[in-house]
């Protein structure tokens, strides 16, 4: 067919070439174990389940639609690699739970899951540009074979969005009706229980409570920190207030007076719990002083892996909005503003969870608004605030061997 | 515990923050309590989420870091299975002649386009897999011998129907490839290998490139014709040249165009690299591609040009990810699947008994490059005014595209 003189003699080429290469061929070392028996690649992976998994609705009702394929392939590996985020979050929750990150040296464990987390949430949003291929108007083709099932259906993603910390009540409600509604039987059950475990997002606020220097007996950072903010911003005025009258330090002046009344919110503990209350904050005031500890100290050896559990899980937040924002975006470009397949208004709901209130880790991104010049960070001295340099060790606790 | 005051309250604590008859997000009825096919059943998650058994776990020593492995392999797979879907109905369309019907050539380029953004996200994919260390690996990489993804068999259905071809593979362990398959499976394979390959359909193809027939506009004589007059006059320009070491040097770079061109118009050299494995297209084929890659500003070709590696987007290297026809990706993958074994691994033996890192390097070699003519076409890059002229008033078939009602396939039929 092309013209290839050598196609037809694909064998005799293959036992010339195989005789040629085998002396010295690192690429042929070795022996072919799987006729020996054992497991092999498509049991292991229990391939006839995954890949017989694809049925069309529009193939069963007799005008089989080419895209749906791709469309049920894409949904399929967002839910295995949900499995996989639940997978690490639960051992995340484990390590917590049993106390185990009392040893510092499970930190790195923590912190590499949740990195990992991070990482497929960055693939899951990749994954958009192969749907996007789709048109609406191939979209349109099978979606009526669609009919009630429905993206709010999906267990595993509800479940991951509870173990993380989207609390129940800031959920947008679904056709006025509650999200659990939409299981029945042992899924709504399961999904009760993640409500009434600790979530990553409490289990956190409990660690941060506990960081190393918060201690009033001990560093008491705190008051420590109020009282070099408000020396810092008495040195300011001072200098200001020197300065001939003009425009410019009129605007100055104003400037300074707004960041003061930052920090004055930010020390007053009782504006802290009314925000709380609102669900505008999302961590307790003595979590809040753990993590902008960490921010600050950061580069202390102590401090490092913490600060790369926060940052980490400020980028599953990001990323999970990401997911939802392409989500909404596709949603939008394949259906406009009609009614979603599960008959909420499809669009309408799916933009509605962007807002901040699904913003698990807010309070970490906030910090930023707190951030001071460095002569105003109270000093650390390593031979003094021995907590720096001193890590917590259990022995009954750490799992290494252990691969929980 | 967060201070929240409706924290661990079940009721519905909506009406605190909605106005409920002006909100849009609150549309519609909840259809999922009438019946009917429901998500979970729709894509059968009872079977994609129950596949994960650790051999680890089994053996009485489970290692976590094994869950990932498992669910990145999958996941591969189930790609590779929609990398089959759109392969094989591309094929079909040329096979069953509709792609002779021009109307459908949107349905095949995006298509193809489809396959390369999902080879696109199985190379992003490794970053997923890279955060599990050689250390945990070894944890529990004992309990997966023989199993090995030199077993996958849709991998290498979808290496076949693209075209990568039998004689051209690196034998693994000094065997056959297909000797990993049993039954059915070794049956598929063969097909897969006897079946026209996307090479061969896009081959058959090119051949049929309007312009080429030589009582017609007959592209290659006129182009032969016009890059022997124009060296020719570049060779004069460039005699009359003073002596300098200069003109020493463009003498030689001329000498070496014309070589290459030379060959080009060789059509007993290019069936000696045929046979060799260094080419892989016909002739005729390539003169198709080179007509299609001169004039991809012309309005019948534009659609053609996406298939074909965009002038713009030349880049004969294998290794960068920017937007290319899907092989590329394909030689990307098996680049960044080697580097992650060799950190993985070093150069120890693969579970499957080969030399693992080994034998996966030399599969990254220009011999498992099926569109490597068209990568090679800017070799043979020419100015502008050396390519034949083309006349729309007199070469109609610029603009007129063949449509027959009969092999048209739209909507209605959505193969």
């Amino acid at each position: 067919m092309s013209g290839c003189p050598s196609f037809e003699r694909k064998l005799q080429t293959f036992q010339k070439r195989s005789a040629q290469v085998d002396n010295g061929d690192d690429a042929q070392a070795g022996c072919n174990k799987a006729t020996k028996g054992g497991t092999v690649y498509g049991e292991y992976l229990q391939l006839d389940k995954i890949v017989a998994a694809q049925l069309l609705q529009s193939e069963r009702k007799g005008k089989k639609v080419h895209d749906e394929h791709l469309f049920i392939v894409t949904h399929q590996a967002n839910e295995l690699w949900f499995k996989q985020i639940l997978w690490e979050l639960d051992s995340v929750q484990q390590i917590f739970m049993k106390g185990h990150v009392r040893d510092e040296r499970n930190m790195l464990k923590v912190v590499s899951r949740i990195q990992r987390i991070a990482m497929i949430f960055k693939l899951l949003v990749q994954q958009f540009m192969v749907l996007e291929t789709m048109t609406a108007m191939d979209f349109f083709d099978f979606r009526e074979y669609l009919a009630s099932s429905s993206g709010t259906q999906s267990l595993q993603f509800r479940l991951l969005e509870t173990k993380i910390g989207v609390p129940e009540c800031q959920r947008v409600p679904y056709n006025r009706r509650h999200y659990r509604d939409s299981f029945q039987g042992k899924e709504n059950e399961i999904l009760l229980k993640s409500e009434q475990e600790p979530t990553l997002l409490q289990l956190v606020e409990k660690w941060l409570e506990r960081t190393p220097g918060l201690e009033k007996d001990g560093f008491n950072f705190w008051e420590k920190l109020q009282a070099n903010v408000e020396e810092g911003f008495r040195s300011e005025t001072r200098k200001l207030d020197q300065k001939p009258k003009s425009e410019m330090k009129k605007e100055i002046m104003e400037d300074l007076q707004k960041r003061k009344m930052v920090f004055t919110s930010l020390f007053d503990e009782k504006c802290h719990n009314h925000l709380l209350s609102k669900g505008e904050r999302r961590i307790s005031y003595k979590a809040l002083q753990g993590a902008l500890m960490i921010y600050y100290y950061r580069e202390e050896p102590r401090f490092q892996l913490p600060f790369q559990l926060l940052t980490s899980l400020m980028d599953i937040d990001a990323f999970m909005t990401k997911w939802r924002y392409s989500h909404v975006c596709m949603v939008h470009r394949m259906i406009g503003s009609k009614a979603g397949i599960g008959s909420s208004s499809g669009y309408h709901y799916l933009r509605s969870t962007l807002s901040d209130h699904y913003k698990v880790f807010v309070d970490f991104f906030n910090l930023a608004t707190f951030l001071v010049p460095r002569s105003w960070v109270p000093r650390l001295n390593p031979s003094i605030h021995k907590f720096l340099v001193t890590a917590e060790r259990y022995d009954s606790s750490y799992c290494s061997e252990d691969s929980d | 515990m967060s201070g929240c005051p409706y924290f661990g309250n079940s009721h519905l604590s909506s009406q605190t923050f909605h106005r409920e008859e002006e909100d849009e997000s609150q549309e519609g009825v909840n259809n999922a309590s009438k019946g009917g096919i429901i998500y979970g059943d729709y894509l059968q998650l009872e079977k994609i989420v129950s596949a994960q058994v650790l051999q680890s776990e089994l053996r009485g020593n489970k290692i976590h870091d094994e869950h990932l492995f498992i669910v990145t392999h999958q996941a591969y797979e189930l790609w590779f299975k929609q990398i089959l879907w759109e392969l094989d109905s591309v094929r079909d369309i040329f096979i069953s002649g509709h792609v002779r019907d021009e109307r459908n050539m949107l349905k095949v380029v995006t298509r193809m386009h489809r396959i390369a953004m999902i080879f696109r996200l199985l190379v992003d994919q490794f970053a997923v897999l890279e955060t599990m260390t050689a250390l945990d690996f070894f944890d529990f990489r004992e309990y997966l011998s023989p199993a090995s993804g030199f077993q996958s068999l849709q991998f290498r259905l979808l290496e076949n129907k693209i075209g990568v071809p039998d004689n051209q593979r690196v034998p693994y362990n000094r065997r056959h490839y297909r000797d990993n398959f049993r039954g059915q499976e070794s049956e598929m394979l063969l097909c897969s290998e006897q079946e026209p390959t996307l090479l061969h359909l896009v081959e058959k193809w090119l051949e049929r490139t309007p312009g080429l027939e030589e009582n017609g506009f007959n592209f290659w004589g006129k182009l032969q014709k016009n890059i022997e007059d124009g060296l020719r006059l570049e060779k004069e320009k460039l005699e009359k040249k003073e002596e300098s070491e200069e003109k020493e040097e463009m003498m030689a770079e001329h000498n070496k165009q014309r070589e290459i061109f030379t060959a080009l118009f060789d059509e007993k050299r290019h069936d000696h690299l045929l046979s060799k494995g260094e080419r892989r297209l016909s002739y005729k084929a390539l003169q198709g591609a080179l007509m299609i890659y001169f004039y991809s500003k012309f309005m019948l070709f534009s659609e053609l040009d996406l298939t074909v590696p965009g002038t713009s987007t030349l880049n004969a290297c294998p290794t960068t990810p920017t937007y290319h026809p899907d092989n590329d990706h394909l030689v990307f993958l098996l680049d960044n699947h080697v580097c992650m074994v060799h950190r993985m691994i070093g150069s120890k033996n693969g579970t499957g008994g080969s030399s693992g890192y080994h034998y996966l390097r030399s599969t990254v070699s220009d011999r498992y490059k099926v569109f490597v003519d068209l990568f090679n076409l800017a070799t043979f890059l020419i100015p502008r005014d050396w390519v034949p002229k083309l006349n729309p008033t007199v070469h109609t078939f610029l603009y007129t595209a063949e449509c027959c009602d009969s092999s048209y396939c739209s909507s209605e039929d959505s193969d």
